[in-house]
């Protein structure tokens, strides 16, 4: 049994008569990438903002690393090694990708001026051409062009590299291949078992269930805010996995009734 | 991904700031062709005793757009404090120093209620600062009954700091010139190569984003609105000390002004792209066209439609130059 890098008990979160998470429990092993599906309205989203510090649950328990934290904001998140990549793209356009790449964790000289320090732009510049070409993106792109000028595809992979540069524990995925094509879709896959490979635990959204076989290692499938199954993917198929996110034995009805 | 801008005209102009420093020089070239005293000393020293009244506004004005917000409330503002300040010291018969920190508190408090107002309750900026500009301009026509305030003739060390002049060679410089030349610096600073510069300009980008990085963007919006309205009391000030009288409807129309500088520099009207050189251009540029149309004899109540004209002209080109800088 591996050690768990994330483990949720009970979480719970209501916006006034709403209850978008009811009974939430489910753990990442390390170096595991577990899969979190579900169909609109599951509860994902909310699951995924509770534990990247942009929610607070009403009750229930986070552990990271075993040890039982109070995730308050996103910067404690980020402290205990855990990084999100939303879906509505975690990049500011305007911002050039190096700036992008440390936004937040600046390199600065002077750092007692806090937010007034100035950026160490040498070594600003240095540190995003080291990462970019860790990742084998730093041929195609210039590290002073703005976010604005690069393909979906691109930004993920900006997006995706950022979080390994922090060299985060647990990275989450939030829909990470909506609106991609095809080979860059090819292209975020490949970053997720590269991420797997360097040691990351990976928590991986999405709705495409061919990519969750691809890549993941364990499911957990949500329904009405609830975990309703947890299973290895290893001698499990498409059907019933689809079948358990609908909640419906699809293997009992005929094919193409 | 394109290469590296080469170093030369045609790239330079596609640099927003750039284009209006070239579009500065023509205006400027132009009116000095048409009319000999637009370069005078007398003239140019005119410019110059305006153009930091707006001009300071403006730089608080830039780091506000460029983090996605906006006040309407700042030409009020300019109205209020001097008023304020002068009552106090001319019917209260409070030392002018502790006027003016009052002057200064009140500014913080606007700021502050138009900060927390649209980042906790969620009210777009254009309405809070509206609701704002009412209170304000309302507060200072009722407490000076609508009437200006008696003129103000002590001189001082604020009055010196803030408005007091000298000649250089034939032109006569005001202290508040200085003031600009300092505040432009330390805004540039600020956006440009301070920590807090990436965070604004990542907040009017992608808020969701800056956020998600931990970037604490309501406390900055907050602190952006009191800095905007500090330097709208400040400049109220030192024009009030300029022309030694303090009027209720000071600055009216002002935000406005303030906001057609900003965004003629080059910086996004809805966030992300802030340029302090382009807004110190811009108010050059806005300040220069107002003097230089009444120079040539344009009439005085037509000149507005020129100034809206040159806006209008400064908008489209850099919405085509933002259009072909950029792709999906």
């Amino acid at each position: 049994m591996t050690k768990d890098i994330l483990r949720i008990s009970n979480l719970r979160k209501s916006f006034g008569s709403v209850t978008a998470l009811k009974n939430a429990s489910f753990s990442v092993g390390e170096g595991e990438v577990v899969a979190l599906l579900g169909d609109n309205g599951a509860g994902k989203s909310t699951l995924i903002k509770v534990i990247s510090g942009v929610y607070r649950a009403d009750s229930g328990e986070i552990a990271v690393n075993g040890a039982v934290v109070d995730i308050r904001s996103t910067r404690d998140a980020m402290a205990l090694g855990i990084e999100t990549i939303h879906q509505d793209s975690s990049l500011a356009p305007d911002l050039s990708i190096a700036r992008n790449l440390f936004l937040g964790r600046e390199p600065v000289t002077m750092g007692w001026l806090g937010p007034f320090a100035p950026i160490n732009q040498v070594e600003l510049r240095e540190a995003a051409r080291t990462l970019m070409q860790r990742v084998g993106i730093s041929k195609r792109l210039n590290a002073d062009a703005p976010v604005s000028t690069l393909s979906g595809g691109e930004r993920q992979s900006i997006a995706i590299s950022r979080a390994m540069q922090f060299a985060a524990k647990l990275i989450i995925l939030d829909e990470p291949t909506n609106n991609l094509g095809v080979e860059e879709t090819h292209g975020v896959l490949r970053f997720v078992r590269e991420m797997k490979a360097a040691g990351h635990s990976i928590l991986f959204i999405t709705h495409n269930i061919h990519h969750v076989f691809q890549v993941a290692d364990r499911a957990v499938i949500m329904r009405r805010g609830e975990v309703v199954a947890d299973l290895p993917l290893a001698g499990s198929d498409v059907l019933k996995v689809e079948g358990l996110i609908m909640g419906v034995d699809l293997k009992a009805e005929p094919a193409h009734g | 991904m394109s290469d590296t801008p080469k170093p030369g005209l045609a790239a330079l102009i596609k640099v927003p700031q750039y284009a209006s420093l070239v579009l500065l020089v023509i205006v400027l070239g132009t009116f000095a062709a048409l009319n000999g005293d637009f370069l005078s000393p007398l003239n140019v020293s005119n410019m110059l005793a305006f153009l930091p009244e707006l001009g300071i506004i403006a730089l608080g004005m830039t780091l506000l757009l460029t983090a996605g917000e906006f006040d309407l409330s700042v030409g009020a503002t300019f109205g209020l404090v001097p008023v304020v300040v002068m009552l106090l010291v001319q019917n209260a018969g409070v030392d002018l120093g502790l006027a003016l920190v009052i002057g200064l508190a009140i500014c913080v408090l606007i700021g502050l209620i138009n900060g927390l107002i649209v980042t906790k309750i969620g009210i777009s900026s254009f309405l809070v600062t509206l609701s704002m500009l009412m209170i304000i301009r309302g507060a200072a026509l009722y407490i000076t009954q609508g009437f200006p305030l008696a003129s103000w003739d002590q001189p001082g060390i604020f009055v010196t700091l803030l408005a007091g002049d000298f000649y250089i060679g034939p032109f006569r410089v005001y202290a508040s010139i200085f003031w600009f030349a300092v505040l432009s610096g330390l805004a540039g600073y600020l956006l440009n190569r301070a920590k807090i510069g990436n965070w604004i300009s990542a907040i009017g980008s992608n808020r969701n984003a800056a956020v998600a990085r931990g970037v604490p963007a309501d406390k900055v919006k907050v602190w952006l609105f009191v800095l905007t309205s500090v330097l709208a009391g400040l400049a109220g000030m030192i024009s009030a000390f300029r022309i030694s009288t303090a009027s209720p409807v000071a600055g009216t129309g002002y935000e406005l002004e303030v906001i057609a500088m900003v965004v003629v520099g080059g910086t996004a009207l809805n966030g992300g792209r802030g340029t302090i050189l382009g807004t110190v251009v811009g108010a050059l540029m806005l300040r220069g066209i107002r003097n230089g149309i009444v120079l040539i004899g344009v009439p005085g109540l037509a000149y507005n439609i020129f100034v809206g004209a040159v806006i209008l002209g400064m908008l489209m080109l850099h919405a085509a130059l933002q259009n072909s800088g950029r792709k999906g």
